[in-house]
């Protein structure tokens, strides 16, 4: 079964029988947002049943937008976290991929300003490595790109979009090896994008980001996992009561192979592992249960089928 | 740019527009375009080097207590009622410093008493707040803020009503920033004398 992410935008009316009505077709609803008397939710919904849900909503004037970023966590990397590097390009950057879906983290390195002192400590790298993918925010000139970004991403394994002033061709020529995906004209910049200019910007980031999100979850469905991040979450909720005192704004970050949890390794990392999905699997069965470099959180890695032969 | 006479970035590879915008928002935002009357930007990525100079408007003048609100010297009290409340907070810390924070009361939003103490004569001219003192700190710190991140290494020069600031990541060759210093100077004077002309 291949679920799709959706956003459902609706009012609070009803709300629990659209929410009913995602669930019994087997669908997840991966996050909520309040926001004043509108909810907002991201989902993941079988394929087929997409119709219906539309069907079902439309006399709740519920608005259902194709949302592919929805259950990925994204790195936005930034060299410091100095005022230079912050206002506003990373946290738009940032932003934006939030309101598309997305749930983004932006990590601000240590020691990752100038062009020869910039540095990549070992925390930093496995941090970024936890996350679907990373977005790297750079700056204006080409010459200290080039020599700036092949230290910031020594050791990291996920898929890097690298994003800068310079035009794309430009970035793109001189990155060696290649990353996934490139984005010009953005640059560091100390203003708020307003502008239709700076919208378009932004826009092509998530249209980058798309396409190697597309490509992943392609790589993926080649070796599917063995139970989908979004039933883990959902066992998580059910069997955990814990996480319902968790004060992130998302105990549960779903990722595309597997999901944070905002508990204490050394305290709930065999409870994870011996929580039952069905029957007799456990999530210790198809997934590994890790320390997450983040805090004392947990991850949760699902292997693929071909490791584990099982799906539930 | 709105405000300034002479505004230029001179960069060795393209992206010298990016830093007009950055030293744009960022002189709005720490309000210095009034101040400042020509700003020339140097930078060079390749070495790396990052050169502001700049000229300076006369400074405004000091703040004194008349300016902050009148003064009413009576039955050995005085009374002041504020009109602007900007440098408020300013002129109750230098009167606390200067009387005592027990002869200084301000018992409501726009007044303020001076009891228990001889008045001074001269109260009405005492001065709150000297904006020069404090003007080429705070373009240093936006100067700093336009700057790339890590360039730690730094020489910052302030005369009369010129500065200059250098910075790198890397040793500063002091005669090399000398010459493109007193280059980036000459450029600005000229254009600025050409524009007086013209």
């Amino acid at each position: 079964m291949i679920l799709v992410p959706i956003t459902y935008k609706g009012g609070v009316f009803r709300l629990d029988e659209v929410i009913d009505y995602i669930e019994d077709l087997g669908g997840y609803v991966v996050q909520r947002h309040n926001i004043a008397s509108e909810v907002v939710l991201q989902v993941l919904m079988p394929q087929a049943d997409i119709e219906n849900l539309k069907e079902f909503s439309r006399p709740l004037a519920g608005e259902i937008i194709d949302s592919p970023l929805v259950g990925t966590e994204i790195a936005v990397v930034i060299p410091s976290l100095e005022i230079h590097h912050l206002p506003h390009s990373a946290c738009d950057v940032a932003e934006y991929l939030r309101a598309n879906g997305s749930k983004s983290n932006i990590l601000g390195m240590a020691r990752g300003f100038g062009k020869r002192i910039a540095q990549l400590n070992d925390e930093e790298r496995d941090l970024i490595n936890e996350h679907d993918m990373a977005v790297y925010v750079l700056g204006n000139f080409a010459s200290c790109i080039e020599k700036k970004f092949p230290k910031l991403r020594r050791g990291v394994t996920v898929p890097i979009i690298l994003t800068g002033a310079p035009a794309r061709d430009v970035l793109e020529e001189q990155t060696d090896p290649p990353v996934a995906g490139y984005v010009g004209g953005l640059g560091r910049f100390m203003h708020r994008t307003q502008t239709g200019e700076d919208i378009e910007r932004l826009d092509a980031v998530i249209a980058e980001v798309e396409k190697v999100i597309a490509k992943r979850r392609a790589e993926i469905a080649n070796d599917p996992l063995s139970v989908s991040p979004a039933k883990i979450q959902d066992i998580i909720k059910q069997q955990l009561p814990e996480i319902e005192e968790v004060y992130s704004p998302s105990p549960l970050a779903v990722q595309l192979n597997g999901l944070r949890v905002k508990l204490s390794y050394p305290k709930y990392s065999d409870i994870i592992r011996n929580l039952v999905i069905e029957d007799d699997v456990k999530i210790g069965d198809v997934a590994d249960v890790l320390p997450s470099r983040m805090r004392d959180y947990v991850l949760i890695r699902i292997r693929p089928l071909s490791e584990t032969n099982i799906v539930v | 740019m709105a405000g300034l006479d002479y505004f230029e970035v001179e960069a060795t590879e393209d992206g010298a527009d990016n830093y007009r915008k950055i030293a744009t928002t960022v002189l709005q935002d720490h309000n210095l375009l009034s101040i400042v009357e020509g700003l020339h930007l140097y930078i060079d990525p390749e070495f790396p080097l990052f050169v502001a100079t700049g000229l300076i408007r006369p400074p405004r003048s000091a703040i004194k207590v008349s300016d902050v609100g009148n003064v009413l010297v009576q039955d050995g009290k005085a009374v002041i009622a504020v009109g602007d409340e900007t440098y408020l907070a300013a002129m109750l810390k230098m009167l606390w410093d200067r009387l005592g924070h027990d002869n200084v009361d301000q018992p409501d939003r726009f007044t303020v008493i001076i009891e228990n103490v001889e008045i001074p004569k001269d109260v009405e001219n005492w001065i709150v707040i000297d904006p020069s003192e404090s003007l080429f700190k705070d373009l240093i710190y936006a100067i700093q803020v336009i700057a790339p991140e890590g360039f730690k290494v730094r020489r910052e020069n302030y005369g009369k009503n010129r500065f200059s600031y250098a910075a790198s990541e890397n040793t500063l060759p002091e005669k090399d920033v000398a010459v493109i210093i007193s280059d980036c100077f000459e450029k600005m004077d000229k254009a600025l004398v050409e524009g007086v002309s013209e």
